[in-house]
Order: structure tokens, then sequence, then C-alpha cells
């Protein structure tokens, strides 16, 4: 079978009917557009999310009392507890406090609310690269320094131009000596802990703002991350001893953000292929209507391919890779589409909010362009050749 | 002794018909369009079919032409047997050893009459290289040598039918079938015609050709007459 030459006749037929090709593949198109968008959009999401955890240290959990529980007070967390943690729950180094306070923060003459967060050293802080200055050492954190790192953006809030390490910062009550800045985070997407303004040591932050309150998060920095889900168990299981009675805890690691996130992405994917299921319908009841019609059309000429020897087989096939090459078409097209607004898209958010660009999803794009072409041609493409090829020849020529 | 029961096709026959009917069963009624017809035509014939319409012409040359089956009777192609082939096999003899030409031509549009002229060869399976080198030899034979790229929209009607006859010629089938080859053209366009089937049966060519026309019918070498579905006449015709 000569096949190039089968396509090459069926793109001359579609490329003859130039209006109705585009709109019979409009359907596909808008079809295949918005799957591959979301699909690009969903992996620019995914990967900038990712990245933000990739971001966290594989040596820190979160552990907090769960919000519904009988007795919540009872739960709270106190500073109190956090140090005896340390020295009897086995693979914990220590355990901070991590909600971070809304304060006012002045440098020189601007005054701005600030976030101020428990900060740690590199062994469990995340990988964010530093602009200027250097990061908090351990030194800071055993001698409770009053010293603090702040990001690029509480910079600008702050009006801080150049290099401002060695300078005086003042937050709410305190004088803090600006020892580094870091460069653009990888955290713009999460709230929380994370993304404090100003990173001051762990054990200058407890003696500051935990002392006399409950607390809402508790980052606990592990010795081995292989323990991590032991050492939560352990975590929660002393946190229940210590409190007594009937008291609820959870724990948040990276892999447990990963899969929550997962599961998240995964019903998205869900909904879109439902979607993607739908519009295919859509668009191939369109493709088999042109199809009977293109077979109506041109009856005689199936009738004289057919007086000339052409086997059913071979009108099948005629038709049959008119609708393919039709479908493949409008998927190609979507495809184009579907990637070129999906990247965009993501490159004017995701992008500039979260800082990572995640690679768009080629493989899985042509799969589903492939995909939508195969199923499309196969449901309705495969009727209307079947109807040109058991044509009786007699009646086909006779055809008006 | 009926020639019926003979199994052998004669000798040098490209056509050979014994008893063959056709009887269409349309439901409640039967239409029997052909009522037993035998004759044989021999390689290198020019035969004209004549007959008023609902005589059976047209379905004596659908079944010529390997259309369609008859429904009792023999029908031997160019030496074999074709009477009882299925679709496909039909279609395979037709691709091999027949060339219709048609009254209203049956060019493919928007396409060149080289392609046109190439087409049964593509489906004979023979590359692009010699189909198109065939069908231009073919084309030059007709007189169409500088028509080769024009679509048929841009052709007179008598050049799509010198096409059509191209197309019909390029598979260099055992037997030419005309279905009112002139019906769509004026009187000196069907002169030209004729005397191009005319040259082709001085080439060698078998040619059978369905006719309502005394004078289309006047070129061919003999003339079969049917009606009602039996042949009436058969006879020579003295070239004018």
């Amino acid at each position: 079978m000569r096949l190039t030459q089968y396509f090459a006749e069926a793109f001359a037929v579609l490329a003859g009917n130039k209006i109705r090709t585009l709109l019979t593949a409009l359907g596909l198109i808008i079809g295949v557009m918005a799957v591959i968008a979301i699909q690009v959009l969903g992996a620019g999401m995914s990967g900038a999310i990712q990245g933000i955890l990739g971001a966290l240290s594989d040596r820190t959990f979160i552990v907090l009392p769960n919000q519904q529980q009988a007795d919540f007070t009872r739960a709270a967390i106190r500073l109190s507890d956090l140090q005896r943690a340390k020295n009897e729950v086995p693979n914990v180094v220590d355990a901070i406090p991590a909600a971070p306070q809304s304060l006012r923060g002045r440098y020189g003459h601007t005054s701005r609310r600030v976030t101020v967060g428990a900060g740690t050293d590199e062994r469990f802080a995340a990988t964010t690269p530093i602009h200027y200055g250097r990061k908090l050492d351990p030194d800071d954190i055993a001698l409770a320094r009053h010293v603090c790192v702040i990001t690029e953006k509480a910079a600008v809030k702050l009006g801080i131009t150049g290099d401002p390490t060695g300078s005086s910062l003042r937050v709410g009550e305190h004088r803090y000596r600006i020892i580094g800045v870091l460069g653009k985070s990888n955290e713009g997407i999460l709230p929380g802990p994370v993304a404090a303004d100003v990173a001051i040591p762990y054990t200058t932050y407890e003696r500051e703002y935990a002392r006399s309150r409950a607390i809402v998060f508790v980052r606990v920095l592990m010795d081995d991350p292989s323990k991590v889900a032991d050492t939560e168990i352990a975590m929660q299981n002393w946190l229940k001893r210590i409190k007594g009675g009937r008291v609820e805890y959870q724990t948040f690691d990276r892999k447990s953000f990963s899969k929550a996130i997962d599961g998240i992405f995964g019903a998205v994917t869900f909904v879109v292929a439902l979607i993607g299921a739908v519009s295919l319908l859509v668009a191939g009841i369109g493709i088999l209507n042109i199809m009977l019609v293109s077979v109506a059309e041109r009856t005689r000429e199936i009738g004289l391919r057919k007086a000339i020897g052409a086997t059913r087989f071979q009108v099948l096939l005629q038709f049959f890779i008119e609708a393919l090459a039709l479908s493949a078409f409008g998927c190609l097209v979507g495809m184009v589409l579907g990637i070129a607004i999906g990247a965009f898209v993501n490159g004017q958010f995701i992008v500039k909010l979260s800082g990572i660009t995640a690679p768009i999803p080629w493989v899985r794009s042509i799969a589903i362009a492939t995909g939508f072409a195969t199923v499309v041609t196969l449901a309705f493409g495969t009727y209307p050749a079947w109807r040109a090829a058991t044509l009786d020849p007699i009646e086909a020529l006779r055809y008006e | 002794m009926n020639d019926y029961l003979q199994l052998e096709p004669a000798d040098r026959a490209a056509i050979d018909v014994r008893d063959v009917t056709k009887t269409y069963d349309l439901g409640d009624v039967k239409v029997e369009a052909l009522r037993g017809v035998t004759f044989t035509i021999t390689r290198g014939e020019y035969v004209a079919i004549m007959g008023p319409s609902g005589s059976g012409k047209s379905t004596l040359m659908n079944l010529l032409g390997c259309l369609d089956r008859p429904t009792t009777g023999r029908y031997f192609l160019d030496g074999s047997d074709v009477s009882t082939l299925g679709d496909d096999q039909l279609a395979a003899i037709r691709l091999k050893k027949l060339g219709f030409v048609f009254q209203g031509f049956n060019l493919l549009p928007r396409t060149t009459a080289l392609k046109n002229v190439a087409l049964p060869l593509f489906y004979a399976g023979i590359n692009s290289k010699k189909r198109n080198a065939t069908a231009a030899d073919q084309l030059r034979e007709v007189g169409l040598g500088d028509r080769m790229d024009h679509k048929p929209s841009e052709l007179s009607g008598g050049q799509q039918q010198r096409v059509a006859i191209a197309r019909a010629l390029v598979n260099d089938p055992a037997v030419v079938l005309a279905d009112e080859p002139t019906g769509n053209l004026d009187s000196q366009t069907s002169e030209e015609i004729m005397a191009l089937f005319g040259h082709l049966n001085d080439g060698g060519r078998t040619i059978i050709m369905v006719t309502h026309d005394e004078d289309v019918a006047g070129h061919a070498r003999r003339i079969i007459r049917l009606r009602d579905g039996r042949i009436v006449s058969d006879q020579v015709t003295v070239r004018s």
C-alpha cells in the first residue's frame, strides 16, 4: 500500500475545501488546545510548587495540633514542650516555633509592616541563594544573637538599596543587625513560615516572641532525615503522652506535602480528562458529519474508482486516511496553540510569581494530540469510510 | 448441444457470454433484464451494442464490465470465468483486463490529466515514477501530450473524453468498454472521438460500445441489437 500517496490525496482534498476543513477541525482544535493548555499550566504550577517544596529541607518537618478536636486548649503547644522534646524524642535535634509574627519594621525613615520568623542555620534551611552578606550560622543560634537575614522582597518594602549588612533594623520593640539579604526566593507562592520577611535566630525568636503564648506551628529539626516517618510518629505520640487525654496532632514534611499536591493535581487531571472526552465527542461528531457529506458528494468518484479496479479496502483506506488527516491537522494545530497559550500564561503568571520555569510537557502534549486524533478517527472516521467502501459501483456511477 | 455446456472458452475470444440472464429482485416484482444472451467477441473486434431503453443494454454492459454478476449463465473474459467471482476478485479483473469510458467522463476534479490517467496504475501498485511515465505516454497517444498538467475544468469536453480514454487504456486492458462515449459531446467532437476509437481499433484494441445513436454505432464493425433482454440481431457493418 502506498500510504504516502493516500495521505497526499487526502491533504489535497482537504486543501481544496479550506473553509470546510477549518470549520470541521475547529472543534478538535479548541478541544485539544484547551486540554493541552491546562496540561502545560498544570505542569508549570506543579513544577513551581515542587520547586518550592524542593527548597524545603529534608531535615525538617512541621507538627501542629489538629484544628478540630475535643480540647484544643489542652492540645496547644508551649515553648517549654519544645525544649523537652529536644531531649526526649529520638532523632529530634530541636523543635522551634514556626509561625511568623506580623510587626512594624523600621529602617531609616521607612516604616512598614513585616513578618518576623524563626530562622535556622543552613543545615535545616531552604537552599535560597544569598544576595549580600551571609546566612544565619550555628553561633548566631547558640548565642541567640540579635541579628537578622531579610528577604529581597522585604528589602524593597523597607526601601533598602544596595548592601545593608551591618546596619540596624528595628522590628517591634527590638533592634537587629542585618547580616544578610536573601536572593530571589523560590517560595513566592507559599505563604507562611518559610517566607518570613525577617528571619532571626530561632533561639532569639523563642526568647522574644514565643514565651507566653501557644505555638501554632512547630518546626522539628532532625538529625537523620531518612527516619522522618518514624520521627513524626514518635513526636506525635510524645506530645499526646505529655498532654494526656484525647489530643490530636498532625505532621507535614516535604513528601507528604508533595503527596497532597499530587492528589490535587490528580483531581485536576481527571476533570481535564472529562472535559477532553466531551470535546472529543463533539469534535468527533462534526468530523463524522462532514465525512458523510464528503462521501455523498463524491459518490460518482467512488463509483469511478471502483470501476477502474479499486478494492473495497482501498476505498475504505482512502476515506479513513482523509478522516485521519483531518483530525491530525486539527490536533496538531490544537497542540501548537495549546502549548503556546499554556506557555504564555505560565510565563506571565506562574513563573513571575514563583521564579521557577517548569519544562513544557512535550511528551504528554504530543500523546494527548495523538490520542485525540486516533480516537476521533477510529470512532468517527470508520463508518463513513465503510459506507464509501460498500457502495455499489453501478449505483454510484449513476448518482447525480 | 448447447454452447453453455462447453466449459472451455472459445479460442481467441476476448468475451464469451453464454446464455446469460439477469433478474432484479425488487421485492414484489422480479424484473428480467436479460433473458438468455449468448455471443462471443474475438480480440480486435469493434462492437456496438444498441437497443431502446429497457432493452437490457445497460445491464449487459454492467455484466461485461464485471460490475455485476449474471443470475445464471457463464461469462468468460479473456479466457477466464468471471461469472461467480467475489467483489474484490471482480475489482482485480476490472483493474487488469478492462478499461471504461463513460458518457460523463468521470474524471477526478482538481486533479491533473496526468494524475487522472495514472489512477488505475496507482491501484495496481505501480510506483509513482513509472505511473507518471506510462500515463504520459498514453496521453501523448490520444493527442494530449501538451495538456498533461491541465485539470479537467481547464479542458474542453472532447479533451476530457480523450483523457478518460487514455485512462481506460493505461493498464493495457483486454477490452475497452465505452458507455455512450459521445453522449455529452457536440457532433464535431463526437466525430473526433469516434475517429480515435477507430484508430485504437486499427491498432488492435477490442472495443465494445453502448450507444443509441445509429451514426455512432455505424463506426463499429459489428452491431448487436437488444430488445426486451434478448439479442434481436447481430450483424457486421460495412464501414462508411
